[in-house]
């Protein structure tokens, strides 16, 4: 038996055995040797660390001493620590949100990327440029942005609006002050994902709606945005993702401060494993945030994944 | 061709081996600490070559370590490949003692006979644990009331002296405040962060206790701790003749002195170099803190030279902590104004007689309390910077804060 090339697909272990049959050995060892770079770094770095992170969410570790088990004392502990649940809480107040103003903006500037406008490399690569730039550089920025005396405020002043305000020292603002950096930074990520998706509607969609008549705006509405769900829902899940692991910008500029008001899991995390010793800790907490985003995935996998064809 | 370039290939890897081999009579010996200033690393690269002569057969490889330095140095430790010899900060000496990271130096001491007396022994304290040595102080700092003369000369007020006491810092930063409603010209008297190091002094003058003989019971929540908290807060939330640095668009307390929008900071020695660096025409003057109901009181921060307990060549280790914390060098370091010597003999040195400010830091030792709490300190830190800011942003009352943060200190000293 043959697997022939575009049939169906046969096992991976038939498709082994077909391989050996014939004199391709070498070429599959070939193309295992090309793709063990990232076999190895991935398989070490991620898939082992992730594993061993969770024999070690059962235990007591403090990085010197060898770990002590303690079955799920570490998981026990965590249902009434105060500081995670106010983590958890901010979390999701930060993703609620970030996600869907960033997947707006980044669709916004996907279509305006996606004229046929002059100067229109210089706008794409303008937009991306903020997410090419490291966080660390952009929370620096932002700092300065948000001082007291910073520009923003400089600008408040002069439209004669309240001008007073110490945005990363005051609790009700800390954490909308960075949701607004991140949704900078990270909105010109996505858009990359929706100008891709835009250039695979294919035109005669678009020259279809124009002779039923549609405006514009209708175009974008009934049809651009449904042809736009498969890459909603990547942009979503990616978003949310991402926005649960809030780690840079916290620890450049307030450190989980004040009063708690921007402390994030992630930072949580780092504070009790390398702050405090206690890595079982941290890194039950870590699993209990895979959790939580294992679910919210499941859930907007369920509403929002759907097959679209052309 | 192919094969020939790996019979090339293979002479010179053997080549590379065999000289090697015949440079092993040399031992190499791996020196970290953290990037302070350009100038500071110049003192250790200083220090390294005066080391070289005197051991042509030990070699030392420096490699600082820019960010994030206990956290690496922790896992380094972890992993067993720590440099031989680094910084240790008594914020975090504690626990790497108790766990055996670090080597105990004193059979190596009693060698070259270098005694414990030779050095501050509330310094060294803090690098002791059951009666080993741990570390080698190499510098230290405390606070000193930094104070700008100009703002002093204008408003007619003298310059602090060492008798200043709670109630005239609070009465001359009133006075210094001016506040127009313009945030570019807004001065305040004093900065006073959401820090608990800047904090820790007040709770000595005020004669709270940390914790008490048991160790598990902390002590601040004391009518003496609340009124240590009530002082520090006041000036902000009461006389509003204090700010936090990000109120003025600065970064540190320093960064707030020297852009001149405070008249007044508590600093260590380090605000000295960074003035002088960034802010060359700030005419300032360095005095001992104020004293509280209870006396004087101040904190002082202190870095070792350690040896990681997996060091291969302890002995040429210990003699380069020896070289580095040693009469000759800490003198250099002294007369260069980085930093405050550990060694009793230099305490009397001519050096302070013509730096006044230096001096001023220098005392502050005599009454000074370690700036760590134990093994749970950076944990103890933040629940005390909760309080000051509970204080200072929630309104909440001193004595509520106080009594919350010290629940919360209990229960990570119980832990």
């Amino acid at each position: 038996m043959r697997a022939s090339p575009g049939g169906r697909p046969g096992t991976m272990w038939s498709r082994m055995a077909a391989g050996l049959r014939k004199e391709s050995v070498s070429e599959a060892i070939t193309g295992y040797l090309f793709v063990s770079p990232f076999l190895v770094t991935i398989g070490t770095f991620i898939f082992f660390a992730a594993v061993y992170a969770f024999y070690l969410s059962f235990h007591k570790y403090d990085l010197f001493s060898p770990p002590k088990f303690v079955g799920l004392a570490n998981y026990r502990k965590l249902l009434t620590n105060t500081d995670f649940r106010i983590a958890l809480r901010n979390v999701a107040v930060y993703t609620a949100g970030v996600v869907p103003t960033q997947t707006a903006v980044a669709i916004a500037l996907a279509v305006l990327a996606n004229q046929k406008l002059k100067l229109r490399g210089f706008f794409r690569s303008a937009y991306y440029v903020p997410c090419i730039t490291s966080s660390v550089a952009s929370s620096l920025i932002f700092m300065w942005l948000y001082y007291k005396q910073g520009i923003i405020n400089y600008i408040l002043s002069l439209l004669r609006l309240p001008s007073n305000i110490d945005w990363l020292g005051n609790p009700s603002t800390a954490l909308p002050a960075i949701m607004t950096l991140v949704t900078w930074t990270t909105s010109a990520y996505f858009m990359v994902v929706f100008l891709a998706a835009l250039q695979d509607i294919p035109t005669s969609v678009y020259e279809a709606s124009k002779i039923d008549g549609a405006s514009g705006w209708q175009t974008f509405w009934h049809v651009t945005l449904p042809l736009l769900r498969p890459s909603i829902f990547l942009v979503v899940v990616l978003g949310t993702i991402g926005c649960m692991q809030v780690f840079d910008q916290v620890y450049i500029m307030t450190r989980g401060g004040p009063l708690k008001s921007t402390m994030s899991i992630v930072y949580l995390v780092y504070t009790e494993a390398f702050g405090d010793l206690k890595f079982g800790y941290g890194a039950a907490m870590a699993f209990a945030l895979f959790a939580v985003i294992f679910v919210l995935t499941l859930i907007q996998r369920k509403y929002l994944d759907i097959k679209i064809e052309y | 061709m192919k094969r020939f370039a790996g019979i090339v290939l293979c002479a010179v890897l053997l080549i590379t081996l065999a000289a090697g081999a015949a440079a092993a009579g040399k031992v190499t010996l791996v020196l970290s600490g953290w990037q302070a200033s350009p100038e500071e690393q110049q003192l250790v690269k200083d220090a390294l070559e005066v080391f070289a002569k005197k051991y042509p057969d030990i070699e030392v490889k420096y490699e600082p370590i820019v960010e994030d330095y206990s956290t690496k140095i922790k896992t380094m430790l972890a992993a067993r490949n720590a440099p031989d010899v680094f910084y240790v900060d008594i914020f975090w000496a504690e626990p790497l003692m108790k766990r055996g990271m670090l080597l105990a130096l004193d059979p190596y001491m009693a060698k070259t006979g270098t005694k414990r007396s030779d050095f501050a022994e509330t310094l060294l304290n803090g690098f002791t644990y059951n009666g080993k040595t741990y570390g080698i102080p190499k510098d230290f700092n405390t606070l000193g009331l930094f104070y700008n003369k100009k703002m002093f000369d204008e408003a007619k007020i003298p310059y602090p002296t060492p008798d200043w006491t709670w109630d005239t810092l609070r009465d001359v930063a009133k006075k210094l405040t001016k506040v127009v409603g313009d945030p570019a010209k807004d001065r305040y008297g004093i900065c006073l962060p959401v820090d608990a190091a800047r904090f820790r002094p007040f709770l000595v003058q005020s004669g709270a206790q940390f914790v008490d003989k048991t160790g598990t019971k902390c002590l601040f929540a004391s009518p003496e701790g609340i009124r240590a908290l009530d002082f520090y807060t006041s000036f902000k939330t009461k006389d509003k003749s204090a700010v936090i640095p990000s109120e003025v668009g600065a970064g540190w307390g320093g960064d707030a002195f020297g852009k001149e929008r405070v008249a007044m900071v508590l600093e260590g020695g380090w605000l000295i170099p960074y003035l002088n660096n960034n802010f060359a025409n700030v005419e300032y003057g360095v005095c001992e803190l104020p004293k509280g109901p209870a006396g004087r009181g101040n904190v002082y921060f202190t870095v070792s030279y350690s040896v990681a307990a997996s060091c291969k060549h302890p002995e040429e280790a210990w003699l380069l902590v020896e070289h580095l914390t040693g009469y000759e060098n800490q003198k250099k370091v002294l007369e260069t104004g980085f930093a405050l010597p550990t060694r009793v003999a230099l305490g009397d040195h001519p050096f302070f007689k013509d730096n006044p400010n230096m001096a001023a830091i220098f005392k502050g030792y005599a009454y000074a309390v370690p700036w760590q709490f134990g093994e749970h300190s950076e944990k103890i830190m933040n629940v005390l910077n909760q309080a000051i800011e509970k204080v200072y942003l929630k309104n909440e009352s001193p004595e509520k804060a106080m009594k919350d943060a010290v629940k919360e200190i209990d229960g990570i000293l119980s832990e």
